[in-house]
């Protein structure tokens, strides 16, 4: 493959931007948040979490120079592969906190739900590119996107991992709606989704459900169900305006703040940086999102389009149910902040996906060859 | 790609964005409200659940008599408490606890069983136990310094003191109304934790708006007087078999309170074995009617008024009166007819103060009676003065009138009637009754300062004067009401009063229960000490002359005695570093020389010897100058004897010898 200077004169330098400032700040914020007044040793995290974005960073640089258009002649058989690291966990992953998420690969976990989520995206993405239709998609036709996603919505449900599952219908729901469904097929699924969800109530877990009805009333077990949430708010509300100072949230230093370092990395930011840092970061992944949708907007052909609108949708969708589960708009379900929260799978499958991006946006004045 | 769909789908992304951005909005109108509108709350829950605040009471002020001696102390003692949230075995413990301080083990579980995260085991505990506790070593069971009070005089002046209670909070009495002196501001310990409940970084913050340790009190009281005070008191309320009694022993030129005892006496030490309320100082609180005692008042407004002179007579009815629908009669069924102002109050004639009222009218009568105090707190330095009862003039009916001219209907503090008193002893200015002296730190600087405080003037010097002579002859002449109270030497004022107690039950005054009450002041030629003393419901003696009277006599007798030698002898010390004595502005003894005898006044007609005992020398040598006495000086210091004795006739020589010393 020839190089085109063209190619680096494209070169997405705004989206490079935004993400390496989110990762800074995350880095910081995970440093802060092992950061603990009680034992002076400090827990190093965040060394591993920069070792992380370095690795993503390469692999990101990797992804860029690989036209996307040759990623996805594969895009099936990575799909293929990842149900596959699905199948694996479900088989010889191990368990901590309940749930079976994770496998071991040379002494490191890896989360392959993460990948699952950017594998499902190509695929599907491919998937429509392949059958388009002049005007708008019916069930019949939406089939096998379907199943595209509930196979390893399924894995990942069984795990369990509600909030993952959920990312991936709510990203599966958000293409379809993208590449256009026929209204009567819409109002079917929409019903036939009204009649269904009753019943998914039961093959809910217990703590599940209690999540579920702490969200709607928090204070019914504060210490209980409830904690996570109160904790959340109470470190989020003591920040103020202007915040307590980096390094010097006492909720999360004292170890109020549960999972402070994944789920709940928010919350520690907006108690030492107040409203105002909370606002800052809020609104560089509003620009990272819509820098994403602008992406989308100009890209060349179908294909990159739906790639871009996925991962935006991904990025969008991960960012508001957790920014809405830690200020309490939200229950509480385990998806992890883009490139605030600690998580190895989950940076490196974020920054491959920034490389698809980037990969999209450089090339959209070339044409295929 | 054709380019309508592509027009489609760009439609579609824009109405994404704008779906985003609402999204986005809500988010941050949500990061709004908690952090901006709530934040403020939010981060004093943070606070409460990361910070774990103790108080520790500093040590309580003392308060010392107007000696320095000390009539209530604190004593640092441990007290016992616990994280009951901590211990995972609380029978074990409790058992081990219970053991040491020989207490029930299953309230001690019940504590140690919540799951507070602090409780008291025990209270201020013997040394000896603190320290078997502390030899235990339980994780999570702390001691902790508390002050304890102790009363180290027991039943002395425990009303007028009252005391503290488990919380180092004055409870009654003085403690309560200086509490916020005696107190301090309790030393505050604070740490932060983390939601383990691990401790960390403690540190100690102090609040800042109060003095860190309390403040010492020193009191006009003396000790030895209010000593004399309960134990005569305490006597005569056994030998009459009274209910109770009251004595206040005042200052009359400042006001000061040297005594004050209400017996029978509270021991504050033990307070919590007595009923509630019983720790009342009934002095200030209680109200009654004051009887003749009262009747001094009125001839004050009418010799102020110029309306009667000491010879004027009044017809007093042969004993019996009718105003109104109502016949009243003399104490005792007494009979006179025609009496002189001065002998209505020495035989105490309820009719000739009718006749008086009648003459002063009921305005003036009233307004006189308001300016010796009466129907408003005094203004001492006690909780729950009560201002007693007395009705606007314009209210009283004929027979009001009457009858409050010898003291019934109208109902006042005892505290009101030996302030009244001390008015006319002290030429006619009524001063604030007072009890605290100064407010001192504990390294000695006097913080507060309370001084003599002039009320108002009641009556015209010359008044006052005249009066004082119409008292004196009250216990003076051997037919006075009041003539049990003299004392030997001194020249006494004084009044007695017997009133009958308003029975509620049958809504009349009873003739059985009786208050009888003698209040007087020495020496009449100078006034330093009133005494007033009260009996209620005494079985035996019921009129005032024979039961209060002598009491009067014996606390009088006892004054008198023992003052005139000690009182220069033991100079006042504050046991840091005697700030009073540094200080000149305040006197030691307000009152210097409580010295009696019936010198100054009688010299005109029978010149005596004075008495010396108790000056320095350049006093002496003054007063003798004014006497025309030759002085021989043995020694320096304070006069403690001389030759002849005071009271000696100086019609045969006139020189004395006078021995000083410096008192050690």
């Amino acid at each position: 493959m020839k190089f085109d200077r063209r190619l680096l004169i494209n070169f997405d330098w705004m989206l490079l931007l935004l993400l390496l400032g989110l990762c800074v700040i995350g880095i910081l914020n995970i440093y802060s948040a092992g950061y603990s007044l009680s034992d002076f040793k400090q827990e190093t995290l965040y060394v591993k979490q920069a070792q992380w974005i370095m690795i993503g960073l390469v692999l990101m640089g990797i992804t860029v120079c690989i036209d996307y258009h040759l990623i996805c002649r594969y895009a099936y058989i990575i799909y293929a592969f990842s149900v596959l690291l699905l199948l694996l966990v479900a088989l010889y992953g191990y368990t901590t906190h309940g749930s079976q998420r994770w496998i071991m690969i040379q002494g490191f976990s890896f989360q392959p739900s993460e990948l699952v989520k950017l594998t499902t995206i190509i695929a599907l993405a491919k998937y429509f590119d392949e059958h388009r239709i002049q005007k708008s998609y019916n069930l019949k036709e939406l089939l096998i996107p379907f199943f595209i996603v509930f196979i390893p919505f399924s894995f990942i449900l069984k795990q369990p991992d509600l909030g993952t599952a959920l990312v991936l219908l709510i990203i599966f729901t958000s293409i379809t709606f993208f590449v256009g469904v026929q209204w009567k097929s819409l109002v079917l699924a929409i019903v036939s989704v009204l009649i269904v969800t009753p019943f998914s109530w039961f093959f809910l877990k217990d703590y599940q459900r209690e999540r579920i009805i702490t969200f709607f009333n928090p204070e019914s077990d504060p210490l209980g169900s409830g904690y996570h949430i109160i904790q959340s708010i109470i470190a989020v509300g003591s920040g103020g305006i202007i915040g307590k100072g980096y390094l010097k949230g006492t909720q999360t230093q004292l170890k109020f703040l549960p999972v402070q370092q994944t789920d709940f990395v928010f919350s520690v930011f907006a108690e030492e940086w107040g409203f105002m840092g909370a606002l800052i970061v809020m609104v560089m992944f509003l620009a990272l999102v819509l820098w994403c949708l602008k992406i989308a907007l100009h890209s060349r052909d179908l294909l990159g389009m739906l790639i871009s609108f996925g991962i935006s949708m991904l990025i969008f969708w991960e960012v508001f149910i957790n920014i809405g589960m830690v200020l309490g708009l939200l229950p509480v379900v385990g998806i992890p902040l883009p490139f605030l929260s600690y998580g190895g799978s989950s940076m490196i499958v974020l920054m491959v996906a920034m490389g698809f991006l980037m990969n999209i946006s450089m090339r959209r004045f070339i044409l295929h060859p | 790609m054709t380019g309508e769909s592509r027009k489609w789908l760009r439609f579609r992304i824009f109405t994404l964005l704008i779906f985003f951005l609402v999204l986005f909005i809500a988010l941050i109108s949500r990061a709004f409200q908690i952090q901006v509108l709530s934040g403020k709350g939010l981060k004093n829950l943070a606070d409460r659940q990361h910070t774990k605040t103790l108080y520790i009471e500093p040590e309580r002020g003392i308060i010392f008599d107007r000696n320095g001696e000390k009539l209530a102390a604190s004593i640092m003692v441990d007290s016992v408490c616990a994280d009951p949230s901590k211990i995972s075995n609380p029978a074990e413990v409790a058992e081990k606890i219970a053991s040491v301080l020989h207490a029930e083990k299953d309230p001690i579980l019940k504590k140690l069983s919540g799951s507070k995260n602090f409780c008291w085991l025990a209270r201020k505990i013997k040394p000896d136990e603190a320290k078997k506790i502390e030899s235990l070593n339980i994780e999570d069971v702390y001691l902790v310094k508390e002050p304890k009070r102790f009363y180290p005089n027991g039943e002395l002046a425990g009303r007028l003191i009252g005391f503290v209670g488990l919380d180092c909070a004055g409870l009654e009495g003085l403690e309560l109304k200086y509490d916020n002196y005696l107190r301090g501001a309790p030393e505050k310990l604070t740490w932060a934790r983390d939601a383990r409940g691990k401790r960390l970084f403690p540190r100690i913050e102090k609040t800042s708006t109060k003095q860190d340790e309390g403040y010492h009190l020193l009191l006009t009281i003396d000790s030895r007087i209010q000593h004399i005070v309960e134990s005569s008191l305490m006597e005569a309320i056994t030998e009459k078999g009274a209910k109770c009694g009251f004595a206040i022993v005042m200052d009359t030129k400042t006001g000061e309170v040297l005594a004050l005892a209400d017996k029978p006496g509270f021991n504050p030490n033990k307070f919590s074995s007595y009923g509630n309320g019983k720790g009342i100082n009934r002095i200030i609180s209680d109200c009654f009617d004051p009887g003749s005692t009262f009747k001094p008042f009125l001839a004050a407004g009418a010799l102020e008024e110029n309306i009667v002179t000491e010879t004027s007579r009044f017809n007093c009815e042969n004993g019996m009166y009718v105003v109104a629908d109502r016949v009243i009669h003399e104490a005792n069924r007494k009979k006179y007819g025609s009496l002189s102002f001065y002998e209505i109050l020495k035989y105490s004639s309820n009719i000739g103060c009718i006749k008086i009222s009648e003459k002063l009218g009921k305005e003036k009568f009233y307004h006189y009676i308001t300016q010796f105090g009466f129907g408003s707190k005094t203004g001492i330095d006690l909780p729950g003065e009560s201002g007693g009862l007395l009705r606007p003039a314009h209210k009283w009916t004929r027979v009001d009138t009457s009858t409050i001219a010898f003291g019934q209907g109208v109902s006042v503090t005892a505290i009101q009637l030996i302030t009244a008193l001390s008015a006319i002893a002290n030429e006619g200015v009524l001063m604030k009754p007072y009890i605290v002296r100064a407010v001192v730190d504990k390294k000695g600087n006097v913080i507060k300062k309370f001084s003599p405080t002039p009320v108002r003037r009641a009556i015209s010097q010359e008044t006052a004067k005249r009066l004082s002579l119409i008292l004196k002859g009250v216990v003076g002449e051997s037919d006075g009401t009041g003539k049990k109270a003299q004392i030997a030497y001194v020249s006494v004022a004084g009044k007695t009063g017997t009133s009958q107690k308003f029975d509620f039950a049958r809504r009349a005054y009873s003739s059985e229960k009786v208050r009888t009450t003698f209040m007087g002041y020495f020496p009449v030629e100078d006034p330093q000490i009133a005494i007033l003393i009260t009996l209620d419901e005494p079985q035996r003696d019921k009129w005032g002359g024979v039961a209060a009277a002598p009491v009067f006599k014996k606390i009088g007798e006892q004054i008198v005695t023992c003052f005139k030698t000690n009182i220069r002898e033991n100079p006042f010390t504050v046991p840091v570093e005697d700030p009073l004595y540094k200080n000149p502005n305040i006197k030691l003894v307000s009152t210097p020389a409580i010295v009696t005898g019936q010198s100054d006044m009688d010299t005109n007609d029978e010149p005596f010897m004075p008495d010396f005992r108790g000056m320095t020398i350049r006093e002496v040598l003054k007063k003798a100058n004014e006497k025309d006495i030759d002085i021989k000086v043995v020694g320096n210091g304070w006069a403690v004897s001389q030759e002849p004795k005071p009271g000696t006739s100086l019609k045969g020589s006139r020189s004395c010898t006078v021995s000083f010393s410096s008192g050690y």
